[in-house]
């Protein structure tokens, strides 16, 4: 697919602005009804879902030069999705589709920013998207007596990923993954060194061969390793690994779980068993590219039939964010004695993003700050003492902003108030 | 054209580098495909600044425009030289005031943001129909006719005080806002200007900026949120709140229908009261375009012939004892009955909160093809506004059987206001835009239905825009156009609020 294969998705914009806006049927006050970090930050329309529309049509007709002010457009957006889900609510048109290829467009045509050269220049170079990285990728897992799937047989595939194996601070998380699935008695392995990045920054970023190229290679390691399911703690990882991998035809019978997917599982079949009370009240965080953005791809081909209304030969399964990984992680919250979950304004498939993605940490810091300063203050105002979520990224993006702000909100993985909990 | 940059220094100024931009990515974003684009966008913040901007405009003659929330092309540059306000900052509900039963709005406040900080407070508002996406300033979303305006009036009632920068940057606060400092009357104490800044239809960014109104607001017997549950796009009700209830009821003919509605007007049972016919309660209920085709059969193959949706909400047990009975002997007296699959308890919490928050006229009207279009009906006696758009029907059908318009049915949508006091009624028409015979059906249907608003002596409709529309009608309706043109340019000596979608000086 191209951005000429969403024109007509394009053209049917009508401009409503709902794409600003949580799904209207789910707005319980005005606070927190916004839904697209790029529109409230940057005000103009051109920043919401519809204005990027516009820009997308406006580029197939060659109407717009690439200028700083484009390419700052274009990258001003995380990628969360949001608008997608809210348009959809209403409308049978694609909208984060299209805001994809105008970036896989400006890459194609020789149009990136420095930032996302030197993240994708680490990738080509460390098969990571963490630049200058020092520590060696499997570190993280010394001493916990593993398997190293490049050479042992495992029926389960664990992926850290690369914020988790790179932060020296995010170990903790995929440490504990391990002596969880260890104590359920799963046979678990890991790739350690030839661990390499999942690749889905890099397609939203716009470097679609990037992407192609890692996918390649990852799904050669996962064939050879024998193993039937990759499960990974990283919302990012999982989106790749289970969407965009199948969007290509790369992902073949894998299957591909989020750890929460798993752990609630292994809850349910009483193999993992928490009773020790864990006293806190938290509010759950739902990674867009676990929510909204985790839904299983369906593979659809067809073309449109003639008429007044948009219709398909067959018909088309618009992604909706519906089938999304909402209800796993809060069973494994709500399993924990003594844990109390809140829950915020705006969740599930109408979250708002924890501001980290589609390149924007690295554009733009300030904004990726901002945003997640917007999630914290919501997540303050139902009374948690923590937030919880299930992504390396979105916890990394909200420790940064919380060591500005002196709060005394704590940030914490699903997996460790599991784990302290068993 | 390309702003002088002493203009363009000068706008900056006022809102802040941060808050204007004339770079082209920005300015296409503001014009639809193939329209004059702005020659700059600015975000005012507050009053101040538009009319900063507004008295710059004057200075260096040139023309702006503002907009909200900025659905339908009239909020586009009518040609070159238009600098345009997106109010998006001006986003503060400023007052609800539950004793006096107003609120007080910022124009970027949307309808939804409104009702939900309403309900908490036991109140609600009327919400314009084209839904809660839109501008909750009572002078910003058209007509502001809407699904509650059998119970909750409509824009040009529901308006009281008002601040307005005038065309040529004064400020303007007028109702009890200019005489007392409070917002509850539009006409007064004092000279009222209600009329004069409204017209019949609104000057459509054509007569100065509306930057703070306040509203009437209702009494509201449901819950502070309704108990919505369930994922995108597939939201339901937990549970029907008590004293709620909707139907739909379809009559054997066209008479009957209107003999109904009145009665149904006369009893006031009716919280929302909207006659739609089955194409767009199958549009509501769908969430694709494949069960949208798939309802309206259902539909259309289960009604006996034109109908309307009605939800009661009763404030006690025997008001809504009453209501049903009401109701129920209207259908009985005129034939009516229910649609099973709107009654249906699965279905029913779903339509119910749908039309009470005004979530689906996106659904009914723009997820066919992108684009709507029709005739639309004015505000006047249910019977005429009924008429009116009957005789368009036919129109519709031959187009239809050309295959130029989807076939979503042709029975006119006609809703009571203020439990039938009057009527509006519209007849939509959906298309596919991109199809060059289609894309001419929308001009055919208008130019009929100003044929027959004009021979039929139906009033002047919700549609006419613009300097060729109003000399249309001027002369058969009191040579309004005349008044409406002397109102431009007084107020507006330097024709500098660009009006293409209001009236213009012209001689």
């Amino acid at each position: 697919m191209a951005l000429e294969d969403y024109r007509v998705d394009m053209e049917m914009c009508c401009r409503c602005s709902i794409c600003k806006f949580i799904p209207l049927e789910k707005l319980k006050e005005k606070r927190h009804s916004y839904v697209c970090p790029s529109i409230a930050r940057y005000n103009f329309h051109t920043y919401a879902g519809g204005g990027r529309m516009g820009m997308g049509i406006a580029m197939l007709e060659k109407e717009l030069e690439y200028d700083e002010k484009l390419l700052e457009v274009i990258y001003n957006c995380q990628m969360c999705g949001a608008c997608d889900i809210s348009c959809k609510y209403a409308m049978d048109i694609e909208v984060l589709e299209p805001i994809n290829e105008i970036r896989i467009k400006c890459v194609e045509e020789g149009h990136t920013v420095k930032a996302l050269d030197s993240v994708i220049n680490s990738l080509r170079k460390q098969g990571t998207m963490v630049p200058g990285a020092k520590a060696r990728r499997g570190d993280w897992a010394r001493g916990l007596d593993v398997k190293d799937i490049t050479g042992q047989k495992a029926r389960i595939i664990y992926h850290a990923g690369c914020r988790v194996c790179y932060d020296q601070d995010m170990w903790k998380v995929a440490q504990a993954t391990l002596r969880l699935l260890k104590k359920a008695g799963v046979d678990v392995g890991i790739a350690g060194e030839s661990e390499s990045c999942c690749g889905g920054r890099a397609y939203q970023m716009g470097y679609k061969e990037d992407f192609l190229n890692q996918a390649k290679k990852n799904m050669e390691l996962f064939k050879k390793s024998g193993a039937e399911i990759l499960v990974t703690g990283c919302a990012d990882c999982y989106h790749a690994f289970k969407v965009l991998y199948n969007k290509f035809d790369l992902k073949g019978d894998l299957e591909v779980l989020h750890i929460t997917e798993y752990l609630a599982r292994l809850i349910k079949e009483g193999r993992l068993k928490p009773t020790k009370k864990v006293d806190i009240q938290v509010t759950y965080h739902d990674p867009c590219h676990l929510g909204r953005l985790g839904e299983p791809y369906t593979h659809w081909e067809g073309k449109p039939i003639p008429g007044h209304i948009r219709i398909f030969d067959p018909p088309k399964e618009f992604r909706r964010g519906t089938y999304g990984v909402y209800e796993p992680p809060r069973d494994i919250l709500k399993s924990i004695p003594g844990l109390t979950l809140v829950e915020m304004d705006r969740i599930k498939e109408y979250a708002w993003c924890c501001g980290a993605g589609g390149g924007v940490k690295e554009t733009n810091p300030g904004f990726a700050e901002w945003t997640a300063g917007v999630r914290i203050d919501e997540a303050r105002s139902t009374g948690a003492e923590a937030i919880v979520t299930a992504c390396p990224g979105c916890e990394q993006s909200f420790n940064d902003t919380l060591k500005e702000s002196r709060s005394s909100l704590k940030i914490y993985d699903v997996v460790e108030l599991l784990e302290k909990a068993i | 054209m390309v702003l002088k940059r002493e203009i363009y220094k000068a706008l900056k100024d006022v809102v802040g580098p941060e808050n204007i931009s004339e770079s082209p990515v920005i300015l296409g974003s503001y014009a639809q495909r193939g329209r004059p684009r702005f020659e700059a966008i600015t975000l005012p913040k507050n009053t101040a600044e538009v009319q900063a901007i507004v008295r710059l405009c004057n200075r260096f003659r040139i023309q702006f425009k503002a907009s909200s929330s900025g659905w339908g092309a009239y909020g586009d540059a009518g040609g070159p030289g238009v600098v345009k306000l997106d109010l998006r900052r001006m986003n503060r509900i400023l007052e609800i005031n539950e004793k006096n039963m107003y609120a007080v709005v910022e124009p970027y406040v949307i309808y939804a943001q409104l009702q939900a900080e309403l309900m908490k407070r036991g109140l609600n508002c009327n919400i314009t129909g084209a839904g809660s996406n839109c501008s909750a300033l009572p002078l910003a979303a058209h007509q502001g006719i809407g699904h509650l305006s059998v119970s909750g009036s409509y824009g040009e009632r529901n308006q009281l005080a008002l601040e307005w920068v005038t065309p040529d940057g004064e400020i303007v606060r007028f109702g009890s806002l200019g005489s007392i400092n409070q917002w509850w009357c539009g006409d007064g104490p004092g000279p009222s200007l209600r009329g004069v800044i409204r017209g019949n239809v609104m000057p459509l960014g054509g007569l100065g900026v509306y930057t703070r109104a306040a509203q009437k607001i209702y009494h509201w017997p449901g819950p502070s949120t309704f108990p919505v549950e369930g994922v995108s796009p597939h939201y339901h009700l937990s549970r029907i709140p008590p004293g709620f209830m909707i139907r739909y009821v379809h009559f054997p003919s066209s008479d009957k229908l209107v003999q109904a509605a009145y009665k149904v007007g006369e009893a006031e049972i009716g919280f929302i009261v909207m006659g739609f016919n089955p194409g767009m309660m199958s549009a509501n209920i769908a969430t694709n375009n494949n069960e949208d085709l798939a309802y309206l059969k259902q539909f259309t193959d289960s009604v006996q012939g034109p109908g309307f949706l009605i939800i009661m909400a009763g404030n006690s047990p025997s008001d809504t004892e009453y209501k049903m009975k009401a109701l129920q002997k209207i259908m009985d007296e005129y034939d009516g009955r229910s649609l099973e699959a709107v009654e249906d308890p699965k279905n029913a919490g779903g339509f119910m909160w749908r039309f009470i928050r005004v979530t689906s006229s996106i659904r009914e009207v723009a997820r066919a093809s992108g684009i709507f279009a029709g005739e639309v009906g004015g505000t006047d006696v249910f019977h005429l506004m009924h008429q009116y758009i009957l005789r368009s029907s036919p129109l519709k059908q031959r187009l239809i059987n050309e295959g130029r318009l989807l076939a979503d049915g042709t029975d006119p949508f006609v809703q009571l206001v203020e439990h039938g006091h009057a009527g509006h009624a519209e007849l939509l028409i959906r298309f596919n835009k991109l199809d060059p015979e289609a894309f001419k059906t929308p001009a055919e249907v208008g130019a009929f239905a100003n044929k027959t608003a004009i021979e039929g002596h139906f009033g002047v409709p919700g549609h006419v825009w613009g300097d060729a529309a109003h000399d249309q009608y001027g002369p058969h309706t009191s040579n309004y156009h005349l008044w409406l043109r002397k109102i431009k340019k007084t107020y507006d000596p330097n024709a500098a609020s660009e009006s293409t979608n209001y009236i213009t000086a012209k001689d």
